[in-house]
């Protein structure tokens, strides 16, 4: 297994450079992502983590390679059938229910809302507005909106910020398994503890840099 | 290595075109300023034609072709700023929200997302449009002649295309603006150059320079608005009265077919390429 892993990763991503002007945010970022497994990023504030998702995710254009399952992300919009993203910060329309906006997505991915694998309660009513929600409950279905579809890669940007102390362990609970049963995660937070036993690996940036890219323990005993 | 890894599938283009075009008509339509623009257009054109006939009726005329100037100037300059300001606050507000980085993780191809917003926006400016000229057909139904129902279908088909480029132009804008506010001021400013300011600036220059029918027409499709205008004219009065010696130079050079051929031509070019230029920006530009 641990031979399959390292002969494919899910995600590679080589010499990645991001500018904005002669403002260089990301320098050569190089790192995999293995199947079935879960990667922290962190680093301070201004780091390069949210960008470095955001390169991945599509919206930020760049220079270097990132493959997924071997194939460039950048060449046809297919391959992002494969990923899921939740951005760090998204205002969905007020006006639209819950329910409307997952289908909206769902429908562009491909994807059933029904299939949804959520701990019971986790969303709130999916038949009220958006408008109605607090910053926590709009977090929830952004977070269900990127698992629309069980993309096999999720890229989530502190996917806990908004979310109470149940809502983090269901979530956590949720992506562990998720984990078993074949998907991987890329998670940028800059407080790793708050991402508890969940991440086997985290990688720091530093000033748009792989500062160090190592095993991660966590806090395993649940203490 | 899990099934989803290795089988993608996605849905066609036109199935992603629909999806956006829903999604912004429902946004656009549940907006309280799209319901506000629909009421004060309704208003404004039941006024314009009420008045219009008063006027008519005044004269001891009968019919209410003639009267549609007041209608025709509401139809082509209102809609204009509707669509501009619409388009103008789509991909920008999107992109302020943090929804357009989610729709480009999405795989939908960013024609598609370009494509099904300008026709998601198009369809909430004709909703709008037509509630408005169903309110005042029905005002004008009682007096009005077979004739004058052609005039305004002329009046309302050239509305509903000017509202369209309009709509195509705003989204450029949008794809091109920082900011919302930037966006609704160069759309505002947009509309004005078009509405107003081509005009003004005609009519600086005419005493200095003595435009022929051929130049004159050249500055006309150069302005959506002005091609709108003449267009309806135009559908209204085909032997081209109603535009003076140009209607006639027109009648007499392109024949009516010919020329509203030319300005319908040029008014899909108007709406073709902005929608091309809001494309190639989020295709290229970060999100």
């Amino acid at each position: 297994m641990a031979e399959d892993k390292a002969a494919a990763p899910l995600l590679a991503v080589e010499d990645l450079v991001k500018s904005y002007g002669k403002n260089q945010v990301l320098s050569g970022v190089t790192f995999s992502v293995e199947k079935e497994s879960i990667v922290a990023l962190a680093g301070s504030n201004g780091s390069g983590k949210s960008t470095l998702l955001r390169c991945l995710s599509g919206a930020l254009q760049f220079q270097g390679t990132a493959k997924l399952v071997g194939r460039d992300l950048r060449t046809r919009p297919a391959i992002r059938r494969l990923l899921g993203y939740l951005p760090q910060q998204v205002t969905l329309p007020e006006s639209v229910t819950a329910y409307e906006a997952l289908l909206f997505f769902a429908r562009l991915r491909g994807a059933d809302v029904d299939e949804l694998i959520l701990p019971d309660g986790f969303l709130p009513d999916l038949n009220a507005r958006v408008g109605t929600f607090s910053g926590g409950q709009r977090q929830r279905v952004a977070i269900a909106i990127s698992l629309l579809g069980r993309p096999p890669l999720l890229l989530l940007d502190e996917p806990v910020a908004n979310l109470d102390e149940r809502g983090r362990e269901e979530f956590w609970k949720t992506l562990t398994e998720l984990r078993d049963s074949g998907t991987s995660a890329l998670i940028a937070s800059p407080s790793p503890g708050d991402l508890g036993a969940a991440p086997d690996r985290i990688i720091t940036l530093a000033d748009g840099e792989i500062e160090s890219d190592e095993s991660w323990a966590g806090d395993k005993s649940g203490d | 290595m899990t099934d989803n890894v290795d089988t993608p599938t996605v849905p066609t283009t036109w199935q992603d075109i629909r999806t956006i075009a829903g999604w912004e008509l429902r946004g656009a339509i549940r907006s309280r300023w799209v319901l506000g623009t629909a009421i004060a257009f309704a208003a404004a054109a039941v006024l314009v034609s009420l008045l219009g006939l008063r006027s008519l009726r005044e004269l001891g005329l009968s019919g209410v072709g003639p009267g549609s100037a007041g209608l025709l100037n509401l139809a082509v300059l209102f809609p204009p700023l509707i669509g501009l300001l619409l388009g103008a606050n789509s991909i920008v507000n999107a992109r302020e929200r943090g929804v357009l980085a989610m729709i480009a993780a999405q795989p939908v191809s960013r024609f598609a997302y370009a494509a099904g917003v300008f026709l998601g926006l198009s369809a909430a400016v004709w909703t709008t449009l037509l509630i408005g000229f169903s309110l005042a057909a029905v005002v004008v139904a009682g007096p009005a002649q077979v004739r004058d129902l052609g005039a305004l279908l002329s009046i309302a088909g050239a509305s509903l295309l000017v509202a369209t480029v309009a709509v195509a132009l705003g989204m450029a804008i949008s794809a091109l603006s920082a900011s919302r506010t930037q966006a609704a001021s160069f759309a505002t400013a947009v509309w004005f150059v078009l509405a107003l300011g081509m005009d003004l600036a005609l009519a600086g220059v005419a005493s200095s320079i003595r435009l022929g029918p051929g130049a004159l027409m050249a500055v006309i499709l150069l302005n959506p608005v002005e091609a709108a205008r003449v267009l309806a004219l135009l559908a209204a009065s085909p032997d081209g009265g109603t535009l003076g010696p140009f209607g006639a130079y027109l009648v007499n050079t392109y024949s009516v077919g010919g020329a509203a051929a030319i300005l319908i031509s040029a008014m899909a070019a108007w709406a073709i390429v902005p929608v091309m230029v809001a494309w190639w920006v989020v295709s290229r530009r970060d999100i």
